[in-house]
């Protein structure tokens, strides 16, 4: 799914984990985490196709009760 | 009554009414039989003898004494061991959570015992509810009773399993991304994940706050109507909640499909269908049709990327959850579930709050585009014959990823949608495991997905057949 010019490589994974604190991951986590981070950042990329500056927040409760069907 | 162990929850609760059968002596059953599959199947993490023979003989006194506590009144169901209870252990099918005891009762849980449900105990599930195939290392994988050599499927393995080895009449599991459709659908059984807000988590364990649901599991449309009907409601203390009125599902369930509008997405859903499968799907609709529904083609927008998009929100959510553990008992993961959940580090916060403010304009656009000239959508509930857990185990081979992903493909996307999506078994492929059907409503609609599940058992027997290990 991602472009490999786009994909998150190991090494800034490792960064990002020791920033976050946590004790380091041996390879094949490290590039497990690159792929999984890869392809859903790639899928937010390929989906934000407008500004989203007027969305209301937090209203996804809200909009599912908007698009119900009246109770029967 | 004839054997009790075939009767559907709603059967049984009704004999249970009328005395044609004591509690006490349908709960000795499901314990004696839970006792004789567990150590084939694995499904229980704790069998709790004592508490629900106590629980079913206060129940027969109340009935004796013309009280009934409410419409499962004596029936005996089990939980996924992640619904939080001062009385027990909640392990959350982990390490980390071994001999945990929650505060306070999971509303859920509460709300299925108010009700009369006896608890017969915790059944096993993928170590904090994060994988589909139903393997834990820590307490051993679920295996599948119709071929003890396949997946029971996860993260609600137990679930599924208790509920198709006619060991529980219900069971109560959690959906972040397929857990509860995938168990139901590999065991041969029905499972519900409702509506996000319809039923409330609190006192569930968290994966994912945004996308969590909890819903049932049964034999029977009427089965899953009457416990929906049971744990859903506006609940304070789950700001995910809803506040709209729970309808009457049996009521609903009851219906014809005449001239009902069946979708059938015409891109992503159908794309990597195993032949076998494809036969049992095709025969299934063609059932709904000969029933009264007709078939509409429908295109889902943005369907290849709804499931990464519920990850991007998950990974995210999970990590901040597991954070502390991540930092300080990292080695108390499996090293599986350790490398999903710190996915979340490397996902910017950017990334996660446009995921999370893409899921109503997405939602709206589904309704709109994919639902707009139809009823509901069906999709296989899994798109591939049930595989073994040794090829999906650590080491399964070159392939092992390949069928994890395809195990939720079909799933997934709904987690993120929020909308409801029920698995109902059609038939079997010809290895012998079941195949199952996927029906999406729109939000709250989970009368309408009742109605068509229940038309179809009408007209089929699937859920009648029992497996081998029962």
């Amino acid at each position: 799914m991602t472009d490999e010019n786009d994909a998150l490589d190991t090494g800034t994974v490792a960064a990002l984990a020791r920033f976050a604190g946590y004790p380091p991951f041996e390879p094949e986590t490290l590039a497990r985490i690159a792929a999984g981070a890869s392809n859903a950042v790639a899928a937010v990329r390929a989906s934000a196709t407008g500004p989203l500056f007027d969305a209301e927040p937090g209203a996804f409760l809200a909009e599912l009760e908007r698009q119900a069907e009246p109770p029967r | 009554m004839n054997d009790p162990a075939q009767a559907t929850l709603t059967e049984i609760a009704t004999a249970l009414a009328g005395g044609a059968v004591s509690s006490e002596e349908l709960t000795r059953d499901c314990l004696a039989r839970a006792h004789r599959l567990n150590p084939v199947l694995n499904c229980f993490l704790r069998i709790e003898d004592e508490a629900a023979l106590a629980a079913a003989r206060r129940a027969d006194e109340l009935r004796a004494t013309g009280r009934r506590l409410g419409p499962l009144h004596g029936v005996p169901i089990a939980i996924k061991d992640m619904f939080y209870d001062p009385a027990r252990e909640t392990s959350s099918g982990s390490a980390i959570r071994r001999g945990f005891r929650g505060d306070a009762t999971a509303v859920a849980l509460a709300r299925l015992q108010a009700a009369g449900a006896i608890v017969l105990g915790a059944l096993n599930m993928t170590e904090f509810a994060l994988g589909p195939t139903g393997h834990n290392p820590f307490y051993g994988a679920c295996r599948n009773p119709w071929n003890p050599a396949h997946i029971a499927g996860g993260s609600s393995s137990g679930s599924g399993a208790a509920v198709a080895a006619r060991i529980a009449y219900g069971t109560l599991g959690s959906d972040t991304g397929g857990s509860i459709r995938l168990p139901a659908a590999v065991n041969g059984i029905l499972g519900l994940k409702p509506t996000y807000g319809r039923v409330p988590r609190t006192g569930a364990m968290p994966l994912s706050w945004s996308i969590d649901h909890v819903g049932p599991l049964a034999r029977t449309a009427a089965d899953l109507a009457r416990l929906l009907r049971v744990i859903a409601g506006h609940d304070a203390d789950d700001p995910g909640a809803s506040r709209r009125p729970v309808p009457d599902y049996e009521a609903e369930a009851a219906g014809s499909i005449e001239g009902l509008r069946i979708g059938i997405p015409q891109d992503f859903f159908f794309d990597a269908v195993e032949p076998a499968v494809q036969t049992v799907i095709e025969a299934a609709l063609a059932m709904l049709e000969r029933a009264g529904a007709r078939r509409v083609a429908v295109t889902v927008p943005a369907a290849q990327h709804l499931t990464e998009l519920g990850r991007a929100v998950v990974y995210s959510e999970a990590a901040a959850l597991h954070g502390h553990w991540l930092r300080t008992r990292p080695a108390d993961y499996s090293p599986q579930v350790r490398a999903r959940i710190a996915t979340g580090v490397a996902i910017p916060a950017a990334a996660y709050a446009e995921a999370l403010q893409l899921r109503a304009p997405l939602l709206r656009a589904f309704c709109r585009e994919a639902l707009g000239e139809c009823d509901l959508l069906v999709t296989p509930a899994l798109a591939i014959e049930v595989p073994t857990l040794e090829h999906t185990d650590v080491g399964g081979g070159a392939s092992m990823w390949t069928t994890i992903a395809r195990l939720l493909r079909t799933l997934a996307p709904f987690n993120y949608l929020g909308v409801p999506a029920l698995a109902l078994p059609v038939g079997f492929a010809p290895g012998g495991l079941p195949v199952g059907l996927q029906l999406v409503g729109r939000p709250f609609a989970e009368g309408r997905l009742l109605q068509v599940a229940a038309e179809y058992q009408r007209h089929t027997d699937w859920h009648e057949r029992l497996p081998p290990y029962h």
